[in-house]
């Protein structure tokens, strides 16, 4: 595997859970890692820069695009990794928990996208990942706006794919399954497990399943990988 | 900013655009840049625009966009050529 020497890559929502190991994975291949979140920094490594930002306020990004510009470079990798989950009925779900859904999910996922564009279009290379989830694919009760949001930021990714291909920029998604996390622990317990149970492959996923996929998107030899979801565990 | 602070900038991102052209554009005030006469395709007005908005947000000490409700509904597009956008950065600086 190729290092990311020299490579600056920004993942949202790093200070905890699947984006914080992606950073960390990201600095062990060498990379120059940028964090999004909007708590302090959770990593002290030398080649981290950490920014507190809401993805889904537009004048925030802005201004942290225009400081990594200023301060760290262009960047190359992008991992769309922040996100809410509230899991609820849709009949009693409170408008700002699904708004807040919208908002994360999917309006922050297409601001950080669009400034790193403006950015890998100098270079003529980017690589942009968007972590789906397999929510958007069992569409399970009481998920009917995070899995909409993360159906969303795929389709988001294949729209942009054709947008961004002749700039040399490629846009995939990234579908992970259940793993152990702040997040998962939103969830009923019985539930995620009876999830897992009708898995292809009944387990929850560990970090190097999403390292795996991660690293073959992001590779040189990716280039003509784009508009791709990658589901794990045997989602489709 | 002046008008032909203005203009300049414009023109200095289509001549960015030239050098990533296989076929470069004449450039000039007039160059037809939108519409049915436009020389370039759509996705480089883009890199132009954001390039545009890049060194006049710079040149002003102020984000600048370009492409916000009030560039839609003006009668006549601002991007027309670098001539109109350069008058329509004016408008927006002052």
């Amino acid at each position: 595997m190729t290092s990311l020497g020299g490579k600056i890559a920004l993942v949202t929502g790093s200070r905890h859970g699947v984006g914080r190991a992606i950073a960390e994975h990201l600095l062990s291949r060498g990379a120059t890692v940028v964090g999004f979140s909007r708590g302090e920094a959770s990593l002290d490594h030398a080649n981290y820069r950490h920014y507190r930002v809401d993805v889904a306020d537009a004048s925030l990004v802005q201004a942290a695009f225009a400081e990594i510009a200023r301060n760290v470079g262009p960047v190359q990798i992008v991992v769309n990794n922040a996100a809410v989950l509230t899991s609820q009925y849709a009949m009693i779900m409170p408008p700002k928990a699904a708004r807040d859904m919208l908002d994360v999910n999917l309006l922050g996922t297409f601001l950080v996208s669009r400034e790193a564009a403006k950015m890998m279009r100098r270079t003529k290379w980017g690589r942009i990942v968007n972590i789906g989830s397999m929510a958007a694919s069992l569409e399970p009760i009481g998920d009917s706006i995070y899995a909409a949001t993360k159906a969303g930021v795929a389709t988001l990714a294949n729209v942009l794919s054709k947008e961004l291909g002749p700039l040399g920029v490629t846009c995939n998604t990234l579908a992970i399954t259940a793993i152990e996390s702040e997040m998962l622990n939103q969830l009923p317990r019985e539930k995620v497990e009876a999830i897992i149970r009708n898995m292809p492959i009944p387990r929850f996923a560990q970090a190097d399943d999403i390292m795996n996929v991660l690293d073959f998107l992001l590779s040189e030899r990716s280039g003509y990988v784009t508009a791709q979801t990658i589901w794990l565990g045997g989602i489709n | 900013m002046t008008k032909d602070d203005a203009l300049q900038i414009v023109l200095r991102a289509l001549e960015r655009l030239n050098e990533e052209l296989d076929e470069p554009v004449d450039v000039g005030p007039r160059t037809p840049l939108f519409g049915a006469d436009a020389v370039i395709d759509s996705l480089s007005l883009v890199s132009v625009i954001v390039d545009v908005e890049a060194e006049a947000s710079e040149a002003l000490g102020k984000p600048v966009s370009l492409t916000d409700d009030r560039a839609i509904n003006q009668p006549t597009s601002p991007f027309t050529d670098p001539e109109t956008l350069a008058g329509y950065i004016t408008s927006l600086a002052a």
